[in-house]
């Protein structure tokens, strides 16, 4: 059994004293307070388990101080001490929330099961919060988990239905503006309007199947491919695919990375996913001539990675709503507020956590923490994917150069 | 100089999305052959010379993969491309372990499209002359 935290308060000193003593050789040492006032600084000073309380006291009398220790204190047990046969104190306090009274004279045995019993109820209602607790994170989680999940096969099936229309619209426009580039609608009036308003449906059509393609890259997390992912070298071809972007700024990186950071196991794909998705983020917050330092190193089982940008910082309202899908501080239509969303999906998918910590003026630190080793029953094995990736990675790299084809 | 047209057989079940990038293609100097299902594509490779096929992966009846595997059965010199609403890594995986030539994601990008037909053909004629 715990310590038991009690205290005796009762006005007459002689007999608070020898029933302290009593009480002490029994394993129960009480504190003491000589009237209700002096119990309530006491309280407010320590918390107490339970309280041996007399009713009969000058200044503020037992009912009274019961009233005010159960307002404050919902957790402290009260046993009320009342005059002999003075039965109604005992009901009037057990009616407002005394755990029993009994009557004077105490006997101690009496007492001390009494106490014993408070002591219990409060171990136990304890245990049953702890329970009652537990239960609700567990809830808590499950439903986010469920929620995650819906959201995933909703996400891929608007997507797909979006989708499809947006690559008939793309191509309908495509098909227009060749047709008003060939010479014999050069001398057409209206060309330059039917021009302009083709560009945007263009532009727009290009705006919604970025939403689309982030949300497909949420709903396809579900499908991780694990293999050995050498965490230096995905950095830097990260960096590469960023670089000319960053170029424009005069944006300087830095990498720091721990030697003995060997290759971890996890999926390579989409982890540069989250890499191309933080980097971008740190160019558009850091400013000409600013520095984007990449840090990774080893923690026991776990692998570190942070971005830190030098740009203006989070505010901190912000900062607790950047993970929220369709979260973004960016004028509408340049970001779809999915990005960090998408990558804190990848990264919990694979067994890590993000994080962000902000400092208005100096800067922004995105920390993710790996497992070295990605397990999970879903997951695929890589095989024959790497070539795929290479090519994928070429044409990303390298700019598309319309109308070089072979004669 | 003209270069020589790309042969395309353009595979989806939406008519209309075939119909426009079928329009667009043409426009581009492309030869364009339509079909609406898997079966009707095994249809049209059996009377008509093509250098690349752009299928669907998700079609009613015979879906693209099981397409792809026909094709690739019967027709192994005729590249695929394939090209998908649905974003799924598996089927990417699937479909390059099938001998898919390269996927895409709808809408795709036209200057990308073209890149794609135009190195799926170079091997076409490099692999099987």
């Amino acid at each position: 059994m715990e310590e038991l935290r009690l205290l005796l308060v009762d006005d007459e000193e002689h007999f608070r004293q020898v029933l302290a003593k009593r009480l002490s050789r029994r394993g129960m040492a009480p504190e003491q307070a000589g009237s209700g006032e002096e119990c309530l600084n006491l309280l407010e000073k320590r918390p107490m388990d339970v309280v041996i309380l007399d009713v009969k006291m000058p200044g503020m009398d037992g009912l009274e101080v019961l009233r005010r220790i159960k307002e404050r204190y919902e957790r402290t047990e009260v046993i009320l001490l009342t005059g002999y046969a003075n039965t109604q104190d005992g009901v009037d306090g057990i009616k407002s929330g005394a755990f029993d009274y009994l009557s004077k004279p105490v006997e101690l045995d009496h007492l001390a099961g009494k106490i014993k019993q408070a002591h219990e109820k409060i171990l136990w209602e304890e245990e049953r919060k702890k329970e009652a607790d537990f239960r609700a994170r567990m809830e808590q989680r499950m439903a986010a988990a469920e929620r995650l999940a819906s959201l995933g096969t909703l996400a891929s099936v608007v997507a797909h239905e979006i989708n499809n229309p947006l690559a008939i619209i793309n191509d309908s426009v495509g098909w227009m503006q060749l047709l008003l580039s060939k010479p014999d609608m050069a001398e057409m009036h209206i060309k330059g309007q039917l021009e302009k308003g083709l560009g945007k449906i263009a532009k727009s059509v290009e705006r919604a199947k970025k939403v689309t393609h982030q949300l497909l890259g949420f709903a396809r997390k579900d499908d991780s491919v694990v293999s050995e992912v050498n965490l230096s070298q995905l950095v830097e071809e990260a960096v590469q695919l960023v670089e000319k972007e960053a170029s424009y700024k005069e944006i300087e990186f830095v990498q720091e990375v721990d030697a003995s950071l060997d290759s971890i196991r996890s999926d390579a794909f989409q982890l540069r996913q989250v890499l191309i998705n933080l980097l971008t983020n740190a160019i558009h917050a850091t400013g000409p001539k600013g520095r984007i330092k990449i840090r990774l190193q080893k923690d026991g089982e776990q692998a570190i990675l942070t971005i830190q940008d030098t740009g203006q910082g989070i505010p901190q309202e912000d900062l607790e709503r950047i993970f929220e899908p369709f979260f973004s501080t960016k004028p509408t239509g340049e970001g779809t507020g999915l990005g960090l969303f998408v990558t804190r999906g990848i990264v919990e998918k694979l067994g890590g956590t993000i994080e962000a910590e902000s400092r208005l003026g100096e800067g922004t630190d995105f920390r993710i923490t790996l497992p070295r080793v990605y397990q999970n029953e879903g997951s695929v094995e890589a095989e024959g994917r790497t070539d795929w990736l290479e090519k994928e990675r070429d044409t990303a790299s390298k700019p598309t150069t319309p109308g070089e084809k072979p004669s | 100089m003209k270069r020589e047209p790309i042969k395309v057989l353009l595979v989806d079940d939406e008519e209309d999305f075939v119909e426009m990038l079928s329009l667009r293609l043409e426009t581009v100097g492309e030869e364009v052959t339509s079909a609406y299902s898997g079966e009707q594509c095994l249809e049209m490779l059996e009377g008509k010379a093509i250098d690349v096929v752009i299928l669907d992966v998700k079609m009613p009846g015979m879906d693209g993969i099981e397409t792809l595997r026909e094709i690739k059965r019967r027709f192994p010199a005729v590249e695929v491309i394939l090209m998908t609403g649905h974003g799924t890594m598996e089927s990417a995986i699937e479909g390059q372990a099938l001998g898919a030539f390269d996927y895409l994601l709808k809408p795709a990008d036209f200057n990308e499209l073209m890149e794609k037909l135009e190195a799926a053909r170079k091997r076409k004629v490099a692999t099987k002359g």
